[in-house]
């Protein structure tokens, strides 16, 4: 046994988006035992959403707690405070709320396998990843009138309509993406480079990912078939717009990476088929109860599952909210999935986790 | 090797980033902009302040009764709720221009704060104000009530 050394990363770090600590036990370059810090960045969201703000405020403040799963927040806030509300929200809502959340997707999943390229060392990646991320940010604008915080679901419905002429450039714009995503499907599963630092690297078994209660493509990778979208039917019709499971079942991160490139395919096909079939509606049921009793609520965010837990007592404010974010459930497995990898191949596992600690730490 | 001559091929395309200051981005016609106002049209009903979520719109309420609207572009963010909770059209709108950045000058922050403070002090007095008058045209109503009814007695 050689000898052991302990290596801080975090919680700034040149190679670290977000503010997470990682204590690595290292013995010859290997990983042999690794603790993790999360809460660095708490902001009292839950606290302040039971306090200051009214119910029909919350779904603003809640789109705060993540930039990139902004609209999963805010869908997800809203289908709890309509389960309070006891209210039923049309149809053409919730398909906006679908192609929202789909588009959303792309993007985040588009950052995440950028920033596995540049943590692997392979910057120019990164680089044609952004390019092509782009679209779907302006998209995004499009749609919501903005770049990031959308603020598209509000309690009972959606804020704003989608205009013929918007839908038409999404499907324009998406068959051009089409080609370019094969572009990258092909250099992220062939180029030699990527694969030294990304294939077998942070490698998860089925049986552990299921011990330790992983979600969102971090299980999936690990062929876990876990999908939110695939277990609910009664808030989103999702099913009925073409969902399909996407697993792998080698659990590293070149699965993830692989994962995430083909739920982009999936995206891609379920946004053509909420356009074609956008049923004609109103967009939002108003109601003028307050929010009595508990609700629970699971979502599909681009991470994982999103839990939101709401109680109400018959008054503006609500009495509880609970947001339990995807990257909490994954932090017990994120410092399993180190162990007995390099230690120069921890940026890049840690890039393939996604980790969203604004959301965490809330 | 496919990939390095790709990389290589980048070499002679133009940039795809815009450059901004020259050349301008990507701005949706329905863009989330700059709240207008119209003091024409509005009824006075407060039910934007009440909607706001950060708080950003506040009336203040001089000793005549009259309301003056103030907006916060710093503290807003943009989201429409106020136009949706506007019950006369037009009144309170979304505008589609970006808004300024902030000048030092203007004390956005503390400015504001001491701003929205001062409005809701001078609604409040506003309204002791007028529960006084009240108070008092009652009282006066009641006294002549009394000395009406006490002339009548008089002169039966």
């Amino acid at each position: 046994m050689g000898r052991q050394y302990e290596i801080p990363i975090g919680a700034q770090h040149i190679s670290l988006l977000e503010p997470l600590h990682f204590k690595f036990t290292t013995e010859n370059e290997k990983i042999v035992a690794t603790e993790a810090n999360v809460y660095y960045v708490h902001r009292g969201i839950e606290q302040a959403c039971c306090s200051k703000f009214k119910f029909r405020q919350v779904s603003f403040v809640v789109g705060r707690v993540c930039g990139l799963c902004s609209i999963s927040h805010t869908t997800a806030y809203s289908q709890v405070a309509e389960k309070l509300l006891k209210i039923e929200i049309p149809l053409r809502a919730k398909y906006l709320r679908m192609l929202v959340i789909e588009l959303d997707r792309i993007h985040s999943h588009l950052l995440c396998l950028s920033h596995v390229a540049e943590n692997s060392g392979f910057e120019a990646l990164f680089m044609k990843t952004m390019q092509y991320r782009e679209f779907s940010m302006e998209l995004l604008e499009a749609v919501c009138g903005n770049r990031i915080q959308y603020d598209f679901s509000i309690v009972g419905g959606v804020a704003r309509d989608l205009k013929p002429q918007v839908a038409q450039s999404i499907l324009e714009r998406l068959k051009k993406f089409i080609p370019q995503l094969d572009e990258l499907m092909d250099i992220y599963k062939n180029n030699w480079t990527l694969s030294l630092k990304n294939k077998g690297a942070g490698a998860i078994t089925k049986e552990d990912a299921m011990r330790l209660n992983v979600v969102g493509p971090f299980a999936r990778a690990a062929g876990l078939a876990i999908d939110v979208r695939n277990e609910t039917e009664d808030l989103l019709p999702w099913k009925e717009v073409g969902f399909e499971m996407i697993t792998e079942t080698s659990g590293d991160v070149y699965a993830r990476n692989m994962v995430r490139l083909r739920e982009l395919y999936v995206s891609i096909r379920i946004i053509e088929n909420i356009i074609n079939g956008l049923p004609e509606s109103a967009l939002i049921t108003e109601t003028k109860a307050f929010p009595d009793g508990e609700a629970t609520v699971r979502l599909e965010a681009p991470r994982g599952e999103l839990f939101y837990y709401a109680k109400g007592n018959k008054t503006q404010i609500l009495e509880r909210l609970k947001i339990k974010a995807p990257t909490f459930s994954n932090v017990a497995a994120m410092a399993e999935a180190f162990t007995g990898n390099e230690y120069g191949s921890a940026p890049a596992i840690i890039a393939s986790y996604d980790p969203c600690l604004s959301c965490t730490a809330r | 090797m496919k990939t390095f001559f790709k990389a290589l091929g980048n070499v002679f395309k133009k940039p795809v980033t815009t450059k901004y200051p020259f050349e301008q981005t990507f701005i949706p016609d329905d863009y989330r902009g700059l709240i207008g106002f119209d003091e024409n049209l509005c009824i006075w009903c407060r039910r934007c302040e009440m909607v706001c979520p950060p708080g950003a719109i506040v009336f203040s309420q001089d000793m005549e009764g009259k309301q003056t609207y103030h907006f916060n572009r710093a503290v807003c963010i943009y989201c429409g709720e106020c136009v949706r909770a506007c019950p006369k059209e037009g009144a309170i709108f979304q505008t589609a221009e970006p808004a300024p950045c902030a000048l030092k000058a203007e004390n956005i922050n503390n400015g504001w704060n001491k701003l929205f403070d001062e409005a809701l002090a001078s609604r409040e007095a506003y309204a002791a104000e007028k529960k006084r008058k009240a108070a008092e045209k009652a009282a006066a109503d009641k006294a002549a009530a009394a000395k009406k009814e006490e002339e009548n007695k008089s002169g039966n």
